[in-house]
């Protein structure tokens, strides 16, 4: 009988976190500049929303983040979703991906917005949430009447993955 | 004196920990010189934190480097994410060489989508470029292209002499 060894690889939620997180506000700040939307926003206060969702994240109560577009005519279109799915336990053969390529791809289908859109970021939550700096009580727009596609997923980690759907 | 350097990003570090490690590298290095203050460098990269965040997050450093440029220093530097980033072998130390260098230039990439934002990053930054840096061997030839200039005109004036 020949000796065997096993190499068991533990990540931790804090990793899973970090990661998903990164992936969200990537694709953020390149639809926003897709869509030349002023990210000057979004890069003031990147540190304070990074650390809210990654916070969520690790805790497990963010439901979806969602970005909002408001058209100066006062349509909010599109919206873009991403839900987070969690995994009950840290699946042992997790990795870390994403799929920058396909997004890139799926950016270039995007509808175009007037001058002068600008965006909300807004978290929805699916239990109780630890209170983040920056972040306070809001209301989501309504979704009536947009057509949704759904992207798939973005990116997974051992503990959870985001994906990404579109409303527009 | 090429050198390049990966430094880990998610899920090692979040974004904006990781233009902190970016910055640290570059003014690490940088500061062996007398003639560059630690603290200038520290404002370039506060500066250029903005969008570097975002370039990072997006993963567009995994594939465009920042490159520094202080000759006789010349640093790119890019990311790993990913599950690369979790077994990553880095070295963070100062790059040698930097103990006689004078000028200085960080240049960022400036990819699509976000060419744009890049570029109002570094408007008005007198050592940050969105610009492609220079690169090393091309520096070279051209000073070897420059070389042969001054030979044809020295071939040039021979023949002169001769008439």
């Amino acid at each position: 009988m020949s000796p065997t060894s096993t190499s068991v690889s533990t990540y931790t939620r804090t990793q899973t976190a970090t990661y998903l997180t990164d992936v969200v506000m990537g694709a953020i700040a390149d639809i926003l500049a897709d869509l030349k939307i002023d990210v000057t926003v979004l890069y003031r206060d990147w540190k304070q929303d990074e650390a809210a969702i990654a916070a969520w994240i690790e805790e497990e109560s963010l439901q979806q983040v969602v970005l909002e577009c408001h058209q100066p005519n006062g349509t909010v279109a599109p919206i873009i979703e991403f839900p987070v799915a969690y995994t009950t336990t840290g699946k042992g053969d997790a990795t870390f991906t994403a799929d920058r390529a396909a997004l890139a791809r799926y950016r270039a289908k995007l509808e175009r917005v007037p001058s002068g859109t600008t965006y909300g970021l807004i978290c929805t939550f699916r239990k109780t949430r630890t209170p983040q700096p920056g972040w306070g009580p809001a209301t989501r727009a309504s979704t009536d009447g947009l057509k949704s596609l759904k992207f798939g997923t973005l990116g997974s980690a051992p503990h959870a993955a985001v994906s990404m759907r579109y409303l527009h | 004196m090429q050198r390049h350097r990966q430094v880990a990003a998610a899920p090692q570090r979040r974004a904006s920990e990781t233009w902190e490690a970016i910055g640290q590298l570059i003014s690490a290095t940088l500061d062996r010189s007398p003639h560059i203050l630690a603290s200038d460098v520290d404002q370039a990269m506060e500066h250029a934190s903005t969008v570097g965040r975002a370039l990072v997050a997006a993963g567009h450093l995994d594939k465009h480097a920042v490159v520094v440029v202080a000759d006789p220093i010349y640093l790119s530097i890019t990311t790993v994410s990913g599950m690369a980033a979790t077994t990553l072998d880095e070295d963070l130390g100062p790059v040698p060489g930097g103990a006689t260098a004078t000028d200085w230039t960080i240049y960022l990439p400036a990819p699509e989508p976000v060419t744009e934002s890049v570029r109002a990053a570094v408007s008005g930054a007198s050592h940050l470029s969105a610009e492609e840096p220079p690169g090393e061997s091309t520096s070279k030839s051209a000073a070897s292209d420059h070389e042969n200039v001054l030979n044809l005109d020295a071939l040039a004036q021979r023949a002169q002499e001769r008439r």
